[in-house]
């Protein structure tokens, strides 16, 4: 349906909760998946694309709601692959809590047709300033090709890692994206960002504290529907800070990553349009 | 939408919608709401208004009042309001985050509760929502609180069902939150729950959309006047596909002392308790006609109204102040006695009624007599009266021109709506309002009907733009009596062609009789004795000929 149900390993995800053949090309998904934790309707403003008649699949009921007055229409409400993804692998990576250590770090990432801009060695003397265990500084795979910001944040003493491409229908390159993600978050303690987004709420429902500090760097296509910085700090005012309650910053993940609204395999295959794998 | 063009006096609470706007949706309460809020609006007054209201209001309380905050959830309203009024505290959000530490004298609640919710958060209930607004208010502070009536007269008269339009508002459905009020009554015991004592339920007419009339609820079983009912009903419905007629429903729910029930809002005017006695008198009713507000009263004298403003002297069709100020007779809606001969077949109530409608027209003034319509006549046992006066046309036509107006309205209104008529059912209306002006004893002829037509134009856009359209049940009605037409139709086609089906039989006949006797004389002349009758008879008028020319 589109390309963006294939990112990050989301259908590779689907497929297998769903029973599907996994390894091979997916079947489409016979609509569109949110791709990312979003603050406006849960796609980006110019979503066009996403044709009329076929279900927008979302996280939260927030988005639903905001969308609808939007004019959007067609949500169907399934939660964050990511859910789907902790109910599948309940043991991967897990290690005992008391050897949990250090933090890891998502500076914000721009795409392919835009980036960030923002002093990325400030940000990382910033970071040393607050963090006092080690810190592993998670990059998009972009910015982790900019060896200058490789560098910004080597030069600091971080580990320095990138979860990879985030991959399409066609490649087998972002297929254990939110694998990797998930024994990296597993392994830390906490979880830190210059801007909300959903590595923290992926790392809160796994056990993380989060923080956000830093400067939130500047996007190059801001778009102004999504109301900046200012809205963010306005709607999680306690999600922002070198220490956030950990008790709220997993009830609030559990509410965006839309915990309570997982479906089951045999619905998700039905919404999708996919059949069963035929057992051998 | 860039937050940091907010303007001062606006306070994001939390919960604003960025792309969003109220105003397109906002309930058109005309000016009924900003006359009865005025009357709580004091100098040194803090006043708070929650969700869109008319910009009439805010300029009121803006001018009047000593403070005026407003709740709006939607941020693009909320800056246009505060740059309207720079004086104007302006929080932009939802109601549940509104923590205010000083409270208000009055809160304006006019649409009630469903554009405080936000898109951002669920929507509390209605009896949620009404706890965190009375934390507002003050002791002896007043709230005016609007209710829709999901069992309003209008649900009742619109064919779509209500609630289910799907449009960008409605984020959550309406319909299913088990705290919302189905009664004055109830409305006044959720207040009560919360120390506020209702001191008058108003009863609001005709729509939701578009209330143009405000009345308490316990006068309601006074049985007001037909001609206070008229105006309550049957405007609002251009654009609407109708299954009732709503003139005749309100009327019945009126008669039937069900309108405080099935009112399609309630408005209800509510003190904090413990509150110093009031010194002010609240009207028994509201009713804007045109431009104009009348208070409606009620007393030992019976039931008036009293214009609270002079009208604006502009146009061709305008109120005159003169009339203002009225009496509201009783008594029967002209229209629906004369449905009720034509029901009847009663011809000789009919030719009264048309008798006396034609002598009302002669000795009214034709600027005045032009605005009695059937619907707007009320036959009081003695006389014809206008229900609704106080209107006047400049330049006013003649006599047969303003009757016909009237008739060719009501002829059009009957045989829309398919009501039965003594009249020949091939008739069309411009041809029943001739009919009609007879039976009033005041001949017409096409070109004052014409007059009429273009009189009834000019009339409507100025005091009801946007004709109701016919309503379903009605269509229904029209649609039988077509179907009763085409059935006649049928059945004189049918005797038709039996008849001329014989006479053409008969011309047959006769043909081939006429034949018969043409072949018969042609016969006889073939005769001999024919032939010789001939040749006899030659000489004998030879001999008459020559006679006669010598006796000459």
């Amino acid at each position: 349906m589109d390309e963006s149900n294939h990112w990050y390993g989301h259908s590779q995800i689907f497929g297998g909760y769903c029973g599907t053949a996994q390894g091979g090309v997916l079947p489409r998904i016979q609509g569109f998946v949110q791709h990312g934790w979003n603050y406006l309707h849960g796609f980006p403003p110019n979503d066009k694309w996403c044709s009329p008649g076929y279900p927008r699949f979302i996280w939260s009921d927030v988005l639903r709601r905001r969308g609808w007055s939007m004019g959007r229409r067609d949500h169907y409400l399934i939660g964050a692959p990511w859910i789907y993804l902790l109910a599948m692998e309940p043991e991967l990576g897990r290690i005992p809590e008391d050897r949990r250590e250090g933090t890891i770090w998502y500076p914000f990432h721009g795409w392919e047709k835009s980036s960030v801009h923002g002093d990325h060695a400030r940000l990382a003397a910033e970071i040393r300033e607050v963090e006092t265990g080690p810190v592993t500084v998670c990059l998009y795979w972009l910015e982790y090709g900019d060896a200058a910001i490789r560098k910004a944040y080597k030069s600091a003493g971080f580990r320095v890692i990138s979860h990879g491409d985030r991959g399409s229908r066609w490649d087998g390159k972002g297929r254990d994206f939110l694998r990797g993600q998930l024994k990296e978050l597993r392994r830390h303690r906490r979880v830190a960002s210059n801007r909300l987004g959903s590595a923290l709420f992926y790392g809160a429902s796994v056990g993380c504290d989060i923080a956000v500090y830093g400067d939130p760097m500047q996007f190059e296509d801001e778009r102004p529907e999504y109301g900046g910085t200012e809205r963010r700090m306005r709607l999680w005012p306690d999600l922002h800070g070198v220490r956030v309650d950990r008790q709220l910053a997993h009830e609030v993940a559990r509410r965006e990553l839309g915990f309570e609204y997982q479906a089951g395999p045999e619905e998700l295959r039905r919404l999708f349009g996919w059949r069963k794998a035929r057992c051998a | 939408m860039r937050v940091n063009t907010t303007p001062d006096n606006v306070q994001l609470i939390g919960g604003e919608m960025l792309l969003w706007s109220d105003l397109t949706q906002a309930r058109d309460w005309g000016a009924i709401a900003t006359e009865l809020a005025a009357l709580f609006v004091t100098e040194r007054g803090r006043v708070l208004v929650v969700g869109p209201h008319p910009e009439g209001l805010f300029d009121m309380v803006a001018a009047r009042a000593g403070s005026l905050s407003a709740l709006l959830r939607s941020y693009p309203d909320a800056c246009a309001l505060a740059t309207r009024h720079p004086s104007a505290r302006v929080f932009c959000g939802r109601l549940d985050v509104l923590a205010q530490a000083e409270p208000y004298d009055l809160v304006l609640a006019f649409d009630g509760f469903a554009a405080l919710h936000s898109a951002e958060s669920p929507v509390q209930s209605w009896r949620e929502s009404l706890a965190a607004l009375s934390a507002l208010i003050a002791d002896g502070g007043r709230l005016i609180l609007g209710v829709e009536n999901d069992l309003g007269v209008d649900r009742f008269v619109s064919a779509r069902p209500a609630g289910r339009e799907g449009d960008d508002s409605q984020w959550t459905p309406h319909g299913y939150d088990v705290t919302y009020p189905n009664s004055p009554e109830t409305v006044e015991r959720e207040l009560q729950a919360l120390n506020l004592s209702t001191e008058t339920c108003y009863a609001s007419f005709p729509t939701r959309e578009a209330p143009r009339a405000l009345l308490a609820t316990h006068v309601l079983a006074q049985r007001p006047p037909d001609a206070l009912t008229v105006p309550l009903s049957a405007r609002g419905y251009d654009a609407r596909m109708i299954v009732a007629d709503p003139l005749h429903l309100t009327r019945t729910a009126f008669r039937h002392e069900l309108a405080d029930r099935l009112a399609p809002l309630w408005v209800s005017v509510a003190r904090k308790e413990p509150s110093a006695p009031s010194h002010t008198i609240l009207p028994t009713g509201l009713l804007q006609s045109g431009p104009i507000v009348h208070e409606v009263i009620y007393g030992g004298t019976g039931w008036s109204r009293s214009a609270l403003s002079a009208p604006p002297v502009t146009g061709r069709v305008r109120m005159v102040a003169a009339d203002a100020s009225a009496t509201i007779p009783h008594g029967r809606v002209l229209e629906e006695i004369l449905l009720e001969g034509c029901a009847r077949d009663d011809l000789r109530a009919l030719r009264d009624t048309f008798t006396e409608l034609g002598a009302w027209v002669k000795a009214q003034t034709p600027s005045i007599a032009v605005f009695g319509t059937t619907d707007n006549l009320v036959w009081d046992g003695v006389r014809l009266r206008l229900a609704e006066s106080g209107w006047t046309l400049d330049d006013a036509p003649i006599v047969e021109v303003v009757l016909c107006r009237i008739l060719w309205r009501f002829a059009v209104r009957l045989l829309a709506a398919g009501h039965h008529h003594p009249w020949p059912w091939p008739i069309e209306a411009d041809q029943l309002a001739l009919t009609l002006a007879g039976m009033c004893g005041i001949p017409c002829d096409k070109e004052h009907l014409e007059s009429a037509m273009r009189l009834e134009e000019e009339i409507d856009t100025v005091i009801e733009p946007g004709r109701t359209p016919p309503a379903y049940r009605e269509l229904l009605e029209a649609r039988d009596h077509l179907h009763q037409c085409l059935s006649s139709s049928q059945a004189r086609v049918t005797r038709l062609e039996t008849k001329l089906t014989f006479r053409e039989r008969d011309l047959q006949k006769t043909k081939a009789k006429l034949r018969k006797v043409r072949r018969k004389a042609l016969a006889c002349r073939r005769t001999l004795g024919y032939r010789l009758s001939l040749r006899f008879a030659r000489p004998r008028r030879l001999a008459r000929r020559v006679l006669r020319k010598f006796s000459s």
